[in-house]
């Protein structure tokens, strides 16, 4: 190869240097004079909901969101997740009776009854519970602190299906094997309190119908419904049952009972509730939840401070992430059992899951505080106070000797339960006796905490896990389907307690209600009666 | 859609939702950033065209209640970040929106220091930064459609149309709120702020608490802003062209005595010399 032809072969009109030096110089020279940058700022995806693309000023149905509180303790929002698909007012206005049901200009709150229907309604998860995990993991962590973790019924139906189980499907053995493995001190069961809880209740219920109390009595479980009395309907709030939710009587017992018994200083304990609901977070919040500090204020002359019944709550989805991270296999688990002594529950506790299973609850031990005898066979499947059809309401009339025709009703969703306070408001209602309110559709197994099986959660689901519940009750043997009949609860009232709405029974397990009425101008809804319940049946 | 659109901002049917600054966000496609852009705290920034404060206020009744104020571009008739722009990248378009050009920007910031409501923010983070604001939708009204935060408030606090009807309509509710003797009912303060704010703004707002404690600035002038600097500047020609005028005569004046003189000596050069 001669040196001439190697020359004319490397000589061309472009060399790679000068090639690359021009690039250079291209990119630089329109990156500087603007040439990459569209004549409009912000970003080009220009993207709203199609509802929100019409011309003029059209109206649009689902519209915008609702407002969240910064400080709400039970849910929070991701705005950068938040699609304004206008679910959340969909559930809080139609099926809550929220969102809009007040007048504007707003006054002191954002209203909100915690019910976190909205969390399980979201589609992009934006509206989520807000976390306690963080303060969980750090207590269980730390050797000075013993965590108790108490579980309500609800949740073992549930939180299967984070690991894949069908809807419904019965967990409670792994449940508990897998909180032991997170590291927690004791497990307790929310059914041993559901017991005390229709022990009070109940023998309340007997006191109102023996000395011309109150009214329909209503029952006090669900902490929403609580609030939406407390805002909406302030002279109903003496209908409303003195006793504490189930959530809301462990903690004291624990911090009281249990530790006097264990010799465990009580501000060690940190009680933590796993609910299927968010709004426990709120309740456990409320300042007149402190009673265990008052037992011990009043009774040892010991000042724990601020020392709360309940320190923190979990819903379903958060115990279920915890179980999660810590990378335990849940569905291969053993089977795991509660701690003695706050943990035994009878068949009438575990349906306090579903709406119309406090009721059934409470009519089983009524009938008992009445007539003294156990009841019949039909009071173990009250069908009238069971919701089959989950449109929101049922009734019954009941023939108890010795006391005539007992008339209950129970009611689920707050759209139904505002028809009733209405009616009741107007004295439609007069021979009512008790009525069991749930704020979350078919109750607490459709709690705003539990697992997002299907969004939006549909009665499919719900059903699934009622009808989980109620077989939980009919596998146990009859004597065991009673709230009177509980071992451990009658230990409880013998060496601590003394009996049902003892003054030490009114210091634990009874509290008292807010008039809220001044942070909001309710809108008129008289007109609702005839219309809801016309439509039923 | 009319060229002379508005939107009017009623205080008192704000539920504090925040829609609206997410709509903006979608719409604009702005970063989320850690922070809400509505809230206690909540303030315009390159990312946030709009926000809505939260206000702790007292009301009529003397109890502390919230209110919200949603804050963005006041889209005044006479805008000052347009005047001040020597490049032309803020202009008003065909429906009244104040609209900015990144490429004619040339990162001046005049619009900065011009705007009395404190409104652009700049992208400082950027290598090749941006004016940052509402733009009214511009993109969205010329399609006729009303823009985004308006398009998604769910309980009618914002209300898109005509300026002139807007204006009808708050003094309306207004006068209907001071009628009433029912103390419960909302009454309004006697006060559309932005029909004189700055000359006029398109974004009209009526409220049962004084604007001040909604944190409104009330230092804004009730003239436009340009039209206050033009008491000034209309005068530059004139002094410009005068000064120019007196300078000229005099310079002709003198070169004229100079050469008179010149020639005065020149024709008394020979004697001198002699």
């Amino acid at each position: 190869m001669s040196k001439g032809n190697k020359k004319e072969k490397i000589d061309p009109k472009l060399t790679r240097r000068q090639f690359l030096g021009l690039t250079a110089a291209a990119g630089t020279m329109a990156a500087l004079t603007g040439c990459d940058v569209v004549d409009k700022v912000g970003g080009n995806d220009n993207w709203l909901p199609t509802q929100y693309r019409n011309s003029g000023n059209y109206p649009v149905n689902a519209k915008g969101r609702i407002p969240i509180d910064p400080d709400n303790p039970s849910i929070m929002r991701i705005d950068e997740k938040c699609i304004l698909c206008g679910q959340c007012i969909e559930v809080c206005q139609n099926t809550q009776t929220i969102h809009d049901f007040y007048k504007l200009p707003v006054l002191d709150t954002f209203m909100c009854v915690h019910c976190g229907q909205c969390s399980l309604w979201c589609p992009t998860g934006a509206i989520q519970e807000k976390s306690y995990i963080d303060e969980v993991n750090e207590a269980i962590n730390d050797p000075e602190k013993i965590v108790v973790v108490t579980i309500s019924p609800g949740v073992r139906v549930s939180i299967g299906e984070e690991f894949g189980l069908e809807a419904g499907t019965w967990a409670q053995e792994q449940m508990v094997s897998a909180i032991r493995q997170l590291g927690v001190d004791y497990v307790f069961n929310i059914d041993f309190t559901s017991d005390s809880t229709i022990m009070e209740e109940g023998s309340e219920l007997v006191h109102r119908l023996t000395n011309d109390g109150v009214l329909p009595q209503f029952t006090s479980c669900c902490p929403g419904w609580v609030k939406f009395i407390e805002f909406y309907y302030p002279e109903l709030i003496p209908n409303i049952s003195s006793t504490k939710s189930p959530v809301a009587q462990m903690g004291p017992l624990v911090k009281t009972y249990w530790a006097k018994k264990k010799g465990i200083d009580p501000d060690k304990i940190v009680v933590v509730n796993v609910p299927p609901c968010l709004c426990k977070k709120f309740e456990a919040k409320r300042p007149e939840m402190n009673g265990a500090k008052r037992y011990w204020e009043e009774n040892e002359g010991t000042d724990y401070g601020n020392m709360m019944d309940n320190d923190y709550v979990l819903s379903t989805r958060e115990l279920a992430k915890m179980i999660k991270s810590a990378g335990i296999d849940f569905v291969n688990l053993p089977d795991g059992k509660f701690d003695s002594i706050l943990s035994e529950g009878s068949g009438a506790a575990v349906i306090f899951a579903n709406n119309g299973g406090v009721m059934e609850a409470a009519i089983r031990s009524a009938y008992f505080l009445v007539t003294g005898e156990d009841p019949p066979e039909d009071l173990y499947h009250l069908t009238p106070v069971r919701d089959d059809n989950l449109d929101g309401y049922a009734e019954a009339s009941l023939e108890v000797p010795g006391f005539g025709t007992l008339n209950v009703a129970v009611c689920n969703g707050l759209h139904a339960a505002r028809t009733l306070c209405e009616e009741i408001k107007q004295g439609k209602r007069a021979n009512l006796h008790f009525l069991e309110v749930m704020t979350c559709p078919g109750g607490c197994i459709g709690g705003g905490g539990q697992a997002r099986e299907t969004v939006p959660p549909t009665d499919h689901v719900r059903k699934a896990r009622i009808d989980s519940i109620y077989a939980a009750d009919e596998a146990m043997e009859k004597a065991n389907r009673v709230s009177y009949k509980n071992s451990e609860i009658a230990i409880l009232y013998k060496e601590f307690l003394g009996e049902p709405l003892s003054e030490m029974s009114e210091l634990l397990l009874h509290t008292k209600y807010i008039d809220r009425s001044k942070s909001v101008h309710p809108k008129d809804t008289s007109d609702y009666v005839d219309t809801y319940f016309s439509g039923l049946e | 859609m009319s060229s002379n659109s508005a939107v009017l901002f009623n205080v008192a049917k704000c539920i504090g939702c925040g829609s609206c600054t997410v709509a903006c966000k979608l719409w604009n496609d702005l970063e989320f950033g850690e922070n809400n852009a509505h809230g206690f705290d909540a303030k315009l920034s390159a990312d946030s065209w709009t926000v809505v404060q939260y206000h702790t206020i007292e009301n009529n009744a003397g109890q502390n209640v919230f209110r919200f104020a949603k804050r963005q571009c006041m889209h005044c008739l006479e805008p000052s970040c347009a005047s001040v722009c020597f490049a032309n990248a803020i202009t008003v378009d065909e429906n009244g929106a104040v609209v900015y050009s990144p490429k004619k920007c040339v990162g001046c910031r005049y619009c900065l220091i011009a705007c009395p409501f404190d409104v652009p923010k700049y992208e400082w983070n950027k290598v090749f930064p941006s004016v940052m604001k509402c733009q009214l939708c511009a993109d969205k009204l010329a399609e006729g459609e009303t823009p985004s935060c308006v398009s998604v408030c769910p309980t009618g606090a914002l209300i898109f149309g005509d300026r002139d009807e807007l204006l009808e309509k708050a003094h309306a509710i207004i006068a209907t709120s001071a009628a009433t003797e029912n103390m419960e009912a909302t009454h309004y303060v006697n006060e559309v702020y932005g029909e004189k704010q700055a000359g006029g703004t398109r974004w009209l707002y009526i409220s049962d608490v004084p604007f001040a404690e909604l944190g409104f600035p009330a230092s804004v002038p009730k003239k436009s802003i340009p039209g206050i600097v033009h008491d000034y500047t209309k005068w530059k020609p004139g002094v410009f062209l005068g000064a120019a005028a007196a300078f000229s005569a005099i310079g002709l004046y003198t070169k004229r005595r100079l050469k008179i003189e010149e020639e005065k000596a020149s024709e008394n050069g020979g004697e001198n010399n002699v």
